[in-house]
């Protein structure tokens, strides 16, 4: 393919943006005395003539792939444009103010059968990312895609459209795509079934791309997914619907499910190079830097302040305890009157609970006195309940709820 | 918050016409023995960022109260969650204390000044639509955000920011 080859040959023949001496390129290794040095930097990233940055990383990395975009939107200059495409191994993201709790069955997510894009079973890995809004899975045949720019500049629906017009440009069959009014990208298709009475055609909508968004003082981010050709959607349903969920009332964020399907393109780098010309056609052409995989470990090892931002993305404390607060009850309470799923006859009779969980930590504990030991203890350090509530059918419903254990 | 405020402009109507009628809500909120030994008329002093936050600071330049401006919250669109700043946390002005998600956005929400947070509105975990209702209300039940500690820089930095006309001027700028 020739977007390919182009991109290949670009870290070899210098991209026009980088060329000048003035600037290093930042992504590239580079032999100084014999030692090879990694020029991804600050200097570079922030250089004020690096007006229109664009870059493509070849990492699978979730926690990486975010750090250097968070490392971006820190570093680039106020007045730039930057975008960067990244496809993740499979991952589900929560956002900044989620529950996981809620927004996800932890246990399934363990054992789930996942496969990567060779069709080998995977990992699902759990990451909370920094920007705003809902739950989405990622994997190989997911690309995503985030616009930086100058908070002037910002609008929510501008660069999910550039993706339309991407998706546009590559001729997708299955339907035509548009902007909704919740700022995701859907696919209008023909519903299979006969045409109504009226003789006119029936459509089905789904959702193929979720956006997030996050504000700082300089800059403004969007990032979306585009889910092109996921071979693990019949997974995604029940890998988002926790059995935690009905005895949650949680305060933050709660996801909007929406159905979802592919587009149904299975080249990726069709699509990227489709966005790369759109975002072109919007802010001027800069050919893109490809990050390949090794060159964003180099750039974890050798820039700070990514590996900073990385190691606090892949910390227990910002996937768990950034949580809001909320409270677990077992029956209706005044706060959360909702009727409650049947609970297992094994469990005692007159067995009632209510946790309440700040910043991660158990903070309050009522009903029966065999919980009351829980106090203080940090959700997601407990890995087996059966030793903590030493009942061996609390705990293994406790377990089965919160994705831990054994069931 | 100027992030917000700046691009959703085109889509929502300006809110000066309403931030010009809306008086000022003022809390009695300031050490009571201010009051006692102090002769000058005691009021505090509101002043806005370009980053559209606002701070009262108490007659002795002592002690403030951070929030975020009507304008904000209004180009914000339905606040959801509100990650309250870090009580006992010393900051220099335009440092990042806290964050206002709304509409799938988490904005961050800056120090106007150098300080140090001395309490913080829990109210707004559960009820963060009160930052859409009453944003400049630094009352029991209002809009703000942290109570604040301030020194010689904060006082330094305080000087330096809008006073209501001065914002006026500036968020009507903000439309050209």
């Amino acid at each position: 393919m020739a977007f390919v080859r182009r991109l290949s040959t670009s870290l070899t023949n210098k991209p026009t943006l980088f060329s000048t001496p003035y600037i290093p390129s930042p992504l590239r290794s580079q032999n100084v005395a014999g030692i090879t040095r990694r020029l991804f930097s600050a200097e570079a990233v922030s250089h004020p003539s690096n007006r229109v940055q664009v870059y493509i990383s070849r990492a699978s990395d979730p926690y990486l792939n975010l750090s250097i975009e968070h490392f971006l939107l820190q570093k680039s200059p106020p007045d730039s444009v930057v975008l960067l495409l990244y496809t993740n191994r499979p991952c589900i993201v929560v956002g900044r103010n989620q529950n996981p709790w809620v927004e996800i069955n932890l246990g399934l997510l363990k054992q789930s059968g996942v496969v990567d894009s060779h069709g080998a079973k995977s990992d699902v890995q759990l990451v909370r990312r920094r920007s705003g809004g809902g739950t989405v899975f990622h994997d190989a045949g997911n690309v995503n895609y985030s616009v930086i720019c100058p908070p002037a500049a910002f609008d929510r629906d501008k660069h999910a459209a550039m993706v339309v017009r991407a998706l546009s440009a590559l001729d997708i069959r299955g339907g035509s795509a548009r902007v909704n009014e919740r700022h995701d990208i859907v696919l209008d298709v023909a519903a299979p079934s006969s045409p109504d009475k009226d003789g006119a055609k029936k459509t089905q909508t789904f959702k193929i791309s979720g956006s997030a968004y996050k504000l700082t003082r300089q800059r403004s981010l969007h990032h979306g997914t585009c889910l092109l050709a996921s071979p693990n959607l019949p997974l995604v349903g029940p890998l988002l619907r926790s059995p935690a969920a009905p005895y949650i009332k949680a305060r933050g964020v709660e996801s909007v499910r929406s159905p979802i399907r592919n587009v149904g393109l299975a080249d990726n780098a069709a699509f990227e190079e489709a966005v790369v010309a759109e975002f072109g056609a919007m802010y001027g052409n800069a050919d893109p830097e490809v990050i390949e995989e090794g060159e964003a470990a180099g750039i974890l090892e050798d820039v700070q302040v990514v590996a900073k931002g990385y190691a606090e993305l892949k910390s227990p404390e910002w996937i768990y305890t950034q949580t809001p607060q909320f409270t677990f009850s077992t029956h209706p309470t005044d706060e959360d009157p909702r009727a409650r799923p049947p609970l297992p006859d094994d469990l005692p009779s007159d067995f009632r609970a209510t946790m309440t969980v700040r910043h991660g930590q158990i903070i309050d504990v009522s009903g029966t006195s065999l919980l009351e030991s829980l106090n203080t203890t940090y959700l997601h350090h407990v890995t087996d309940w059966k030793s903590k509530v030493g009942s061996e059918p609390v705990g293994k419903w406790l377990n089965g709820l919160f994705g831990v254990g054994e069931n | 918050m100027a992030s917000i405020a700046r691009c959703l402009r085109s889509a929502r109507p300006s809110t000066l016409s309403r931030l010009a009628q809306t008086p000022c809500v003022r809390s009695n909120w300031r050490p009571a023995s201010l009051r006692a030994f102090s002769a000058s008329p005691i009021r505090d002093i509101r002043k806005y960022t370009k980053d559209h936050e606002w701070i009262d600071l108490n007659a002795d330049k002592t002690a403030g109260v951070i929030g975020i401006s009507e304008y904000a919250a209004e180009e914000l669109g339905d606040v959801v969650y509100v990650e309250l700043p870090e009580e006992g946390k010393e900051v220099s002005a335009g440092d990042a204390i806290g964050a206002v998600e709304s509409v799938k956005s988490a904005a961050d929400i800056n120090a106007p000044i150098a300080c140090k947070v001395t309490g913080i509105n829990l109210a707004l975990e559960e009820k963060p639509g009160t930052i859409n209702q009453v944003p400049e209300d630094d009352s029991h039940g209002g809009g703000w955000i942290a109570k604040v500690q301030v020194g010689e820089q904060g006082v330094k930095d305080f000087d330096a920011l809008m006073d209501l006309e001065e914002y006026k001027t500036f968020t009507g700028s903000e439309h050209h």
